[in-house]
């Protein structure tokens, strides 16, 4: 994470791009200037900055015991060093895309339609009551 | 004129910076932090400190502490559907009728980008004078809460629509005048979550209850500079905001409604100090004015803790805005910090611009509020004319059409101004409602230029317009207006000589006499001569007695 940081810091540039901002520390990390590319970095240690795995499932609402997480860690570990290996590509003379397909897609009508269905939309609600959905008090916003 | 203040911070230089030196620490920048936390680049000195409300302490606490402002604002698009789906976008509708399996996130639906949803980001990125991302992209900003069916809102992380862009405002006289340039960094879309309330129900009493029609409602994210200095500013900020997406028909900008949703981001700190302050977030402010003084409040709340010693007891939070209490008061403290996780969309293609379009959008956008208000300002109006006229679109179109006839500028404006913004606000109607034609207003005034009609007349025939419409033709031939230079001769005499007092003394030199008996013909035929006539005659009889 602030590997990150710093190199933005030492290569200022107007425009960055930031693709990856997850939690997973290989991030490609690319600066741009209009349409010229000036540098590029990656966070490579995939060493030292393994996520909080405790943390990555509370954040996704899975609940996971000691045991499951002091199991799911070299996994997860597994998967990043994998993908890690896509850092070894030379991608220094290619253009970042934003996304992976060449074309973008057609738009819709701004046309109003009414879904047929919406009974039985409603009537798979568990905890509709038939104006609201009922959902338990919730504390904090995340 | 006043100095025009013009900030610059380099935007995405430290801002991007930032965001990856803040997304571990604190809470919240799922945004663009525009935040610098090296000093700022060029600053032009204020030629005056920002002005506020009048109070004195706030004076006072505004000598040695400088606020700074940053405002986001949602605005709700006025479009006939949902961002991504084709559920019918209204307002009030019974709850969780607007619903299909797209906006509640039912397993294997996929969101579909509506055109006009681009459409009206390019406009309000053209207008508030951005760049234009000619590719940009959606991402998933991930987060469990009722209101949010599918676990992520749809929205635009770090490639948004437009960027970098800026907006001029007026500052009302009432506090100080002058002009003002905020700088917008950027522009996004996004969807609305639906709306979560607390139930009255007895056995509601341990739940709250959610309506989702609100779901996947398209919305902009304009956020700023943090440019603002004052309540006022802020205020000002807010209400251009409102007049630009109304005059662009993007959006109605009810702020009661909720299509218009302003969040505060508010510091302070030691004048010439160049490091900002902790930053408070002020949310659920319901009106500009109410944004002013949570503002107000909020400086003088950090200004105490500072002038306590008690600076650290500022932390970064959110603060609710309580308009019973007049103050802001804290959210329940958040467990954590909030990751949102964002990936790119996998469901949605790249958002992909021409030139052309672009261009075509550009050339289509109407004249803008700020436009308005300097083509005013040169056709040689004040600037409190020019900020009511220009206030609201209707009314300025409606100037418009008025002087388009031709009619007298001044006259034009004072007329909306005065009696015909009085009408309004007494039938609560709005300019559109009126039956007052613009044609017809342009003859009035043409009618009492050339006087045809007295003063006098003319408002009771602007009166009758206004309630029942009609031309100002008809109500001149209805009035039974006095042309007939005989009659009006004879009444003439009759004045002459009922006041041989007056008669000499204008014999004599006082020739603004003539006045006194112009007003007595008026008196004597209940302001129906013609004025034109009467004065022409008057004159004659006057000077020709010699």
């Amino acid at each position: 994470m602030t590997t990150r940081a710093l190199l933005a810091a030492i290569s200022g540039c107007p425009r960055r791009n930031i693709i990856n901002s997850s939690t997973f520390s290989p991030s490609l990390h690319f600066q741009r200037q209009e349409s010229r590319i000036i540098a590029r970095s990656f966070s490579s240690d995939t060493n030292s900055s393994l996520p909080d795995i405790s943390r990555l499932a509370e954040t996704a609402r899975i609940s996971l015991t000691p045991a499951e997480i002091e199991e799911c860690e070299p996994k997860i570990r597994q998967v990043i060093d994998w993908f890690g290996q896509l850092q070894q590509v030379d991608v220094n003379s290619v253009e970042p895309a934003i996304r992976a397909e060449m074309e973008g897609g057609s738009l819709r009508e701004d046309a109003p339609q009414t879904f047929e269905n919406r009974d039985n939309i409603r009537a798979s609600i568990p905890s509709f009551d038939e104006t609201y959905l009922k959902v338990p008090k919730v504390l904090n916003k995340e | 004129m006043s100095t025009t203040l013009f900030r610059t911070i380099q935007p995405n230089h430290f801002t991007l910076l930032t965001t990856a030196l803040l997304r571990t620490r604190t809470k919240t920048s799922r945004h663009i932090s525009v935040r610098c936390q090296t000093s700022t680049t060029t600053q032009q000195p204020r030629t005056s400190a920002p002005k506020n409300h009048g109070s004195n302490k706030l004076d006072e606490i505004l000598k040695d502490y400088e606020a700074v402002i940053g405002i986001e604002t949602h605005v709700q698009l006025s479009t006939s559907t949902k961002a991504f789906c084709s559920c019918p976008n209204s307002y009030g509708s019974h709850p969780n009728t607007s619903i299909c399996p797209v906006c509640m996130g039912l397993p294997g639906a996929l969101p579909v980008l509506s055109s006009k949803v681009v459409d009206f980001g390019v406009r309000l990125g053209l207008a508030l004078n951005c760049s234009l991302s000619l590719k940009s992209k959606f991402d998933r900003k991930q987060y469990f809460y009722p209101d949010l069916p599918k676990g992520y809102q749809i929205s635009q992380f770090d490639v948004p629509i437009a960027s970098g862009g800026y907006v001029d405002v007026d500052i009302p006289l009432e506090f100080g005048g002058g002009h003002r340039r905020f700088g917008i960094t950027r522009v996004h879309m996004e969807e609305d979550a639906g709306k979560l309330l607390h139930s009255d129900a007895g056995d509601y009493s341990q739940a709250m209850i959610v309506d989702l029609n609100r779901a996947g409602v398209p919305l902009l994210e304009i956020v700023s500079e943090p440019d603002m200095r004052s309540g006022v500013e802020a205020a000002e900020y807010g209400s251009e905001m409102q007049r630009i997406v109304r005059y662009l028909g993007v959006s109605n900008g009810n702020m009661q409604e909720g299509s218009l949703r302003c969040d505060v981001n508010i510091s302070i700190r030691p004048i010439g100090q160049a490091e900002f302050g902790t930053k408070v977030e002020i949310k659920n402010l319901n009106a500009f004015s109410a944004m002013s003084r949570a503002i107000d409040y909020e400086i003088t709340r950090q200004a105490l803790l500072y002038n306590q010693g008690q600076a650290d007891k500022i932390v970064t939070e959110t603060r609710l805005w309580d308009e019973g209490a007049q103050k802001t008061v804290t959210m329940r403290k958040k467990e954590g910090l909030a990751d949102y996780r964002y990936f790119p969309e996998p469901d949605l293609p790249e958002v992909i611009l021409t030139q052309e379009y672009v261009d075509s959008i550009r050339a289509s956008l109407p004249e803008l509020p700020e436009a308005k208000r300097r083509r005013y300002e040169a056709m040689g109006l004040g600037i409190q004319d020019v900020l009511f006229l220009a206030n609201d679109v209707s009314v300025a179109e409606y100037f418009d059409e008025v002087i388009g006839k031709g009619a007298d500028v001044k006259s034009a404006a004072n007329w909306l101004m005065s009696d015909i913004a009085a009408y309004l606000k007494n039938e609560e109607l709005s300019i559109s409602d009126v039956k007052l034609t613009p044609h017809e207003l342009a003859e009035l005034i043409a009618a009492i230029k050339d006087e045809t009609i007295s003063g006098k007349i003319g408002k009771q025939i602007l009166f009758e317009l206004l309630a029942k419409g009609g031309t100002v033709q008809g109500m001149i031939k209805e009035k039974d207006l006095i042309t007939d230079p005989v009659e009006i001769e004879k009444m003439i005499m009759k004045v002459i000589s009922e006041s041989p007092k007056q008669l000499e003394q204008y014999r004599s030199g006082k020739t603004k006499l003539q006045g006194f008996f112009a007003g007595q013909v008026m008196k004597m035929s209940k302001g129906k001569a013609n004025p034109a006539l009467l004065n022409k005659i008057l004159l004659e009889k006057l000077n020709a007695k010699e």
